[in-house]
């Protein structure tokens, strides 16, 4: 046997029914009174190394293809490659962590509302349909930021129509946006929110399951100081 | 003297209870035999405990639905409970029979179960038949028994022209004007012979395949008459069925119609009205099989009431495979037998005697007040049953039991082989397996591939380094710490990377082979050194896989390789300080008697995994309670015995439970909760 078979069937017996899957998606936006600004995100598998350690040194797991390492490096290049031709999108970044799992992309913004879509076409260029619609708008003249958020209704069903097994990766999955602002925050409408100390940023911690299955919205209005 | 001819009439008695045992109704030529017992399931469950049971309930109150009557007890149903049930089929190259044998207790009581305004039975003295719609199936039952068979065609013997127009049946395909001209004339041509020969009025019955039956030498010669089964002329006479002549006369003027109809019809003419003749022929030939299956049926059902034909029972191969404990069984006749049959349907890949060698099958389910058991056993020719033997003429390395420890192991798999004997053997059951596969002119050059096979080998060279001895064994779990990356924010919810650890539950497992001749390993090791795939520390070597997630390490001791992910355990290996004596007595024979053992001991996982791991408290609860319901699992092979191969699947079930029947009962209840 070789050491590669050796390694798969080993795997499969022993490793992959005790490791637990985690991640974090992060979205930090900075906003500048004159409407431009930066956009941060983040995947940190990191929690999750050791089990995928192990997924990738298989070819597929639970009837899923898994992507290679190059693969995975391409498509965040081809995402890369598309932001730059976006209209309004410069400065794009992107950096990628095999050894704790952890992949960055950033760029800067003429205007909040060229950001919008971009997600979605980037998982239409992956062939992934996007599970919510999200639009961002900023009024310079009132100074409100506004996150309009609506999961689609599909989302759910079709979540619902996952595997057990596959729904567990969520599990403890979580996603956190991070607002940031140069001037004082007055209101911030969501509930779920809560404002820094300086009053000049926004965070909204939350499950990931908890989106999927609509019990929190992400939707928010801040009202900056004038 | 009275008591004696009351002892004597008992003892009779006795045995004529004994001899009603349906067994005796299926002919020797069944292909397959399933039995349930039902007094081996009525003396781990009472009836009584069924009807209460939650799925004795649902068939009683769905049966009664459904029929709208009321049943209190699976009695009603008019079974005998205390006798065997069969499943049985036959097959031949133009008809399966399905076929089922129910000892009936109360025939008044199954015939208010089945009988309905649309569905009449008819009587014949003791014997009632009642035809299912659309003629597919039949029931006959008397106050002993109910016999229930359904016939279905097979689709390639009648798309063969020759042999359908024999029954008056045409194969056709649409658009093919040129096929259905030429399968008028030979049909009408051979029903014209068919019709000038005298009608066979006897046995109207489709030739079953033989089937090789090696007969007990104490069989009654009057028991021979057989149906369909003799050797000479059988298919002949078989062939010639009687069909309803109305039928037959009612046929030729219509078929020609229809021909002559669509002969005319120009090339280029309208499709759909080609089309529609077609629908109508096809819906024609297809009711012609019909009614000859149903004839068949008739006949075959006829048989088994009233017949006299060699049962079963004379199978050697047949009684030999049953066990008074089991509560269910089934057999199968011969492997090379039912893919000889059923090869045709394959087409050009179906060449026959692929599984040249491999005889009958058999599987057995027991319960217990123990465990689940599942035996299964394949018979071989001779000759591979004596290939077998030598290959599996070695036991497992003894040394290997001082490695595991039964209070901790949360399972094992241990094979042993004679490697020489396998590597000696190996071309010669490819050869009897694919031989046939690859065709007779292959032969020569599969001789030629064996022997450069055994000249490229040393098998003896080859046995030495490995023995044919392995034993895979997790003997518990260990917890390491693994650090990750996360964020935290301070007031302004500035982001800052930190490190985080968290635990990690891993099984810990020993594979371990025997080697007697090491020198080529060594030569591995040293080379795998030198190329930096491999370092080593006090004769452990550990190998530097970057993108494993786990370390492994290596070494040889004693003429047995290890391999394994825990240092401690390999160190302890290592310096003579492994504590053995820990071997449970099951464990050991599993392990030291079979060629092949597998165990899997769920309970020494129940609250080892910590919580977080298997996805929160809840699921963690859920999953250990599940573990704890668990007893042992494990699987081995029994050494052959003449010419069968075996092995058995065994479960153990928790205690607190009567047995594995009533356990079972209360898992379905538990599930459908």
């Amino acid at each position: 046997m070789k050491l590669k078979q050796f390694y798969r069937l080993l795997l499969f017996i022993v490793l992959m029914p005790f490791l637990s899957s985690c991640f974090e998606v992060i979205e930090e936006i900075a906003m500048k009174n004159d409407g431009t600004g930066d956009v941060a995100l983040t995947i940190n598998l990191s929690q999750s190394k050791t089990k995928l350690a192990s997924v990738m040194l298989l070819d597929s797991v639970q009837g899923y293809k898994v992507p290679s390492k190059q693969k995975i490096q391409q498509e965040l290049n081809e995402a890369v490659v598309y932001l730059k031709k976006s209209e309004g999108i410069s400065n794009v970044k992107s950096t990628s962590d095999f050894n704790n799992y952890i992949a960055t992309i950033s760029f800067s913004f003429k205007d909040v509302s060229n950001i919008n879509n971009i997600t979605k076409n980037i998982l239409a260029l992956q062939k992934i349909k996007a599970t919510n619609t999200s639009s961002y708008t900023y009024n310079k003249a009132t100074k409100t930021f506004n996150r309009k958020y609506q999961a689609i209704g599909t989302a759910k069903t079709e979540f619902n129509k996952l595997k057990a097994k596959d729904k567990a990766v969520f599990n403890g999955a979580t996603y956190t946006s991070i607002y940031r602002f140069e001037s004082v925050v007055t209101s911030s409408t969501n509930p779920a929110s809560n404002v820094s100390k300086s009053k000049k940023a926004v965070m909204l911690k939350s499950n990931i399951m908890d989106l999927i299955n609509g019990k929190i919205n992400v939707s928010n209005s801040i009202q900056l100081s004038k | 003297m009275k008591k004696i001819l009351i002892v004597i009439s008992l003892f009779l008695s006795f045995n004529l209870a004994k001899a009603q045992d349906l067994v005796k109704k299926i002919p020797a030529n069944a292909f397959t035999v399933a039995t349930i017992k039902g007094d081996n399931i009525f003396k781990l469950m009472f009836v009584k405990d069924f009807n209460e049971s939650f799925l004795g309930k649902k068939l009683l109150t769905e049966t009664s639905k459904s029929l709208d009557k009321s049943f209190t007890s699976i009695e009603d149903f008019g079974i005998n409970l205390e006798k065997n049930m069969y499943y049985f089929n036959q097959l031949s190259d133009s008809i399966t029979y399905n076929c089922f044998l129910i000892p009936i207790k109360d025939a008044t009581k199954l015939e208010s179960l089945i009988n309905n305004k649309e569905n009449k039975f008819k009587r014949d003295g003791d014997v009632r038949t009642m035809i299912l719609p659309d003629s597919t199936s039949i029931i006959k039952w008397n106050n002993n028994m109910m016999y229930f068979v359904t016939g279905s065609i097979s689709s390639s013997f009648f798309a063969d022209s020759a042999k359908s127009a024999r029954y008056g049946i045409k194969d056709i395909r649409f658009q093919n004007d040129d096929d259905l001209a030429i399968d008028s004339t030979v049909a009408v041509a051979v029903d014209s012979v068919a019709v000038a020969e005298p009608m066979i009025e006897e046995i109207p019955a489709p030739p079953i395949v033989k089937v090789k039956v090696q007969k007990k030498s104490t069989t009654k010669k009057n028991t021979k008459r057989t149906i369909g089964t003799k050797k000479t002329g059988k298919k002949k006479t078989a062939k010639k069925v009687k069909i309803d002549s109305d039928f037959e006369e009612s046929r030729e003027p219509r078929e020609f119609a229809v021909d002559t109809a669509s002969a005319m019809t120009p090339v280029h003419g309208i499709v759909d009205e080609r089309y529609d003749a077609y629908q109508q022929e096809r819906a024609e030939q297809d009711a012609k099989k019909k009614r000859l299956a149903f004839t068949w049926m008739t006949a075959q059902a006829d048989q088994i009431f009233n017949g006299s034909y060699e049962s079963i029972e004379n199978n050697k191969s047949y009684t030999s495979s049953l066990d008074n404990k089991a509560i269910a069984e089934l057999w199968v006749s011969s492997l090379q037998d039912v893919y000889n049959a059923i090869s045709p349907e394959f087409g050009t890949y179906g060449k026959a005697g692929l599984m040249k060698g491999y005889g009958s099958l058999n599987a057995k389910l027991f319960m217990d007040n123990k465990s689940f058991r599942i035996s299964t056993g394949l018979e071989l020719s001779q000759e591979q049953a004596d290939s077998y033997k030598k290959i599996l003429n070695r036991k497992l390395n003894k040394n290997f039991l001082k490695y595991v420890n039964s209070e901790k192991a949360l399972g094992f798999m241990s094979y042993s082989i004679d490697t020489k004997a396998y590597l000696e053997e190996f071309p010669k059951l490819l050869k009897q397996t694919y031989g046939s596969f690859l065709g007779a002119k292959m032969d020569q050059e599969i001789d030629l591939g064996a022997e450069l096979f055994s000249l490229l080998l040393d098998e003896e060279a080859v046995s030495k380094v490995i023995k044919g001895d392995a034993l895979f064994v997790i003997n518990g779990l260990n917890t390491k710490d693994v650090t990750y990356t996360t964020y935290e924010y301070d007031d302004d919810y500035k982001q800052k990377e930190i490190v985080k650890t968290k635990k990690e539950t891993l099984p810990d497992f020993l594979f371990m082979f025997s080697s007697e001749d090491t020198r080529l390993i060594n030569k591995l090791i040293k080379y795998g050194v030198n190329k930096n795939y491999v370092s080593v520390e006090n004769n452990i070597y550990k190998i530097l896989e970057k993108k494993s997630p786990i370390d492994i390490y290596f070494m040889i001791k004693d003429g047995i390789v290890f391999f394994g992910n825990s240092l401690t355990e390999m160190q302890g290996i290592s310096n003579n300080q492994y504590n053995s004596n820990k071997l449970s007595k099951l464990h050991k024979q599993l392990l030291s008697k079979n060629n092949f053992s597998f165990l899997f001991n769920a309970k020494n996982l129940v609250g080892k995994v910590p919580d977080s791991e298997i996805g929160g408290e809840e699921t963690a609860k859920k999953f250990n309670s599940t573990l704890e319901k668990m007893g042992n699992v494990y699987m081995k092979s029994n050494p052959i015995k003449g010419r069968l191969v075996s092995a058995d699947i065994s479960a153990e079930i928790p205690n607190g439970h009567e047995n594995a029947l009533k356990y079972l009962f209360s898992l379905i209840e538990n599930a459908a909760k």
